[in-house]
């Protein structure tokens, strides 16, 4: 589904990714980690087509994604539709003047019926348990209400893969438990989904898949999320924990924490 | 993919988020957002690639730089000579030359487009046989244009404005210049992401692109405002009452010493130009 091949990409001469490689299977759930500024958000715009490779190849869906194909407003609007992103400072994606418009935002622009939008929307309400936020301002939601209806909006539109920017960021612990659900859930439903994520006690609920960045903006580790949690020595070296991190791969769970305190 | 109904319903998912969008989306004209991204991706690149720029390249105070270039555009303003004209001309393209290609092709581009503007407004003036003064003001634009922007592209903003306090500048008056930088960057990034956000989610035919746009205008009015309060917080916290203190740590070098040497050339040809 997506392929990326020996990507490179820099922001004014400032590398941000460096000769990447990877692919990514149809239904697949994969998590991106890595130390702040590996690359991670700069991988997800690439996937979306905010911005284009400066070197290497990607494909989605066997079709090359150029700078060239991105001007053509057709095509890029068919991508947008495909790959949905949800941004990871949710005040961003929200602009519409209460959250019913907001989510119907998308679907208003498909051509299809109002009256399909508003199932669709309603559909969206309530997979997300917002219902009641229906005819609130998006701006005066919290910040775990922003992001449901963020992820609603881009959920409406009913994308083939679902790109998250640090979705746990800011989150209360209940909301992050209920968001990991229901990631699980869309990713059984058949989403595609790409996460990057900080949160290393929620990977391996997320993801069977995880691709570790490291500082040099290559990919220093691509492989099963269990394998990679426990290979510390290695999160180490990409500085990602430090060395007070440790797991306690017990019968019942694993987790990361902190013991400098 | 189309999962059978006991899946879905496990799933509590709808039917249509379980089967494939076959969409074709219509044509729309929407070149407004992206003239709009790149807008704000060239203002941010701006300011960034300033922030990262070399103030002491050839070793030069900021407070030296400023004063000078204030200096120059006041002589130049004031100097009737032809000669006087073109010989900071020339003096300011050898100093263009030393710098980044790229630079130099980016002051030379505004310098370049102002003073023909001038030239082509001054046009008439050199119809009627006042041609001396059509080639003296465009020199003249174009000199001080040129000069503005290589103090801006050699010198940091913050510099600028903290050798401003050697001019009894007050030191709140910098204090809101230099917030006023550091908000432009942090709202403009925040409207850039706002505006990558509209364009993935406009996929279709968008019947009120500026209902969105004055969206996007009001909820970045809001973040100003929530920006502009948790400031006033924090800076009570920190003990602020009111006053502002700039620091500047000034060391004379040598190259500072040269600089004024030209510039005290360029005041006593001022002077020999106009008295002859």
């Amino acid at each position: 589904m997506i392929e990326i091949k020996d990507v490179s990409f820099s922001y004014s001469g400032v590398n941000a990714l460096n000769n990447i490689n990877l692919s990514i299977e149809d239904g697949e759930a994969v998590a991106l980690m890595g130390a702040n500024g590996s690359g991670k958000s700069t991988l997800l715009k690439l996937i979306n087509g905010i911005i284009s490779p400066d070197r290497g190849v990607y494909k989605f869906n066997n079709e090359e994604i150029t700078a060239k194909e991105l001007k053509d407003p057709i095509f890029a609007k068919r991508l947008h539709q495909k790959i949905g992103f949800v941004f990871q400072n949710s005040d961003t994606q929200l602009f519409c003047a209460d959250v019913y418009d907001e989510i119907a935002f998308g679907p208003r622009q498909m051509g299809i019926s109002e009256s399909d939008v508003e199932q669709r929307v309603n559909d969206c309400l309530n997979l997300l348990n917002i219902q009641d936020f229906k005819h609130r301002q998006p701006y005066h939601l919290s910040g775990g209400e922003k992001r449901k209806v963020a992820i609603a909006s881009v959920l409406v539109l009913n994308p083939e893969v679902l790109v998250l920017d640090e979705p746990m960021n800011g989150l209360d612990p209940r909301t992050q438990r209920w968001l990991v659900e229901f990631l699980v859930k869309l990713n059984q439903a058949g989403k595609t989904l790409i996460i990057s994520t900080h949160s290393l006690e929620l990977v391996p609920e997320l993801s069977s898949r995880a691709i570790l960045f490291g500082e040099n903006h290559t990919i220093a580790a691509d492989m099963p999320t269990e394998k990679l949690l426990d290979d510390v020595d290695l999160l180490k070296r990409v500085n990602l924990v430090d060395e007070y991190y440790h797991s306690h791969a017990g019968k019942d769970h694993k987790h990361f924490h902190d013991h400098s305190f | 993919m189309r999962l059978n109904d006991n899946r879905m319903d496990a799933l509590n998912m709808p039917e249509w988020l379980l089967t494939d969008e076959n969409y074709s989306p219509p044509n729309d004209r929407d070149t407004f957002v992206n003239k709009s991204i790149l807008s704000f991706l060239s203002i941010l690149a701006r300011i960034k690639t300033q922030d990262s720029s070399e103030t002491g390249k050839y070793g030069i105070s900021a407070i030296f730089k400023v004063a000078f270039t204030f200096m120059l555009i006041l002589l130049l303003s004031l100097s009737r000579s032809f000669v006087f004209v073109m010989i900071i001309n020339v003096y300011l393209i050898v100093i263009l030359s030393l710098m980044k290609a790229e630079d130099i092709v980016k002051i030379l581009k505004v310098s370049l487009v102002m003073s023909l503007f001038t030239f082509i407004l001054l046009l008439p003036a050199a119809f009627w046989g006042n041609s001396s003064s059509t080639i003296l003001i465009t020199g003249k634009v174009f000199a001080t244009i040129t000069v503005v922007n290589i103090l801006s592209r050699t010198t940091k903003w913050t510099s600028i404005t903290g050798a401003l306090k050697k001019f009894f500048v007050p030191d709140l008056f910098i204090l809101v210049l230099d917030i006023t930088i550091k908000y432009i960057v942090m709202l403009g990034d925040f409207a850039l992401s706002m505006l990558y956000a509209l364009k993935l989610r406009s996929v279709g035919k968008n019947k009120s692109k500026y209902t969105a746009l004055s969206g996007i205008g009001g909820t970045l009015f809001i973040k100003s405002k929530e920006m502009a309060e948790d400031m006033y917080i924090a800076m009570e916290c920190r003990g602020f009452t009111g006053e502002y203190h700039v620091y500047n740590n000034f060391k004379f070098t040598i190259a500072d010493f040269g600089y004024i040497m030209i510039n005290v050339g360029i005041i006593v040809l001022f002077v020999y130009f106009g008295r002859i």
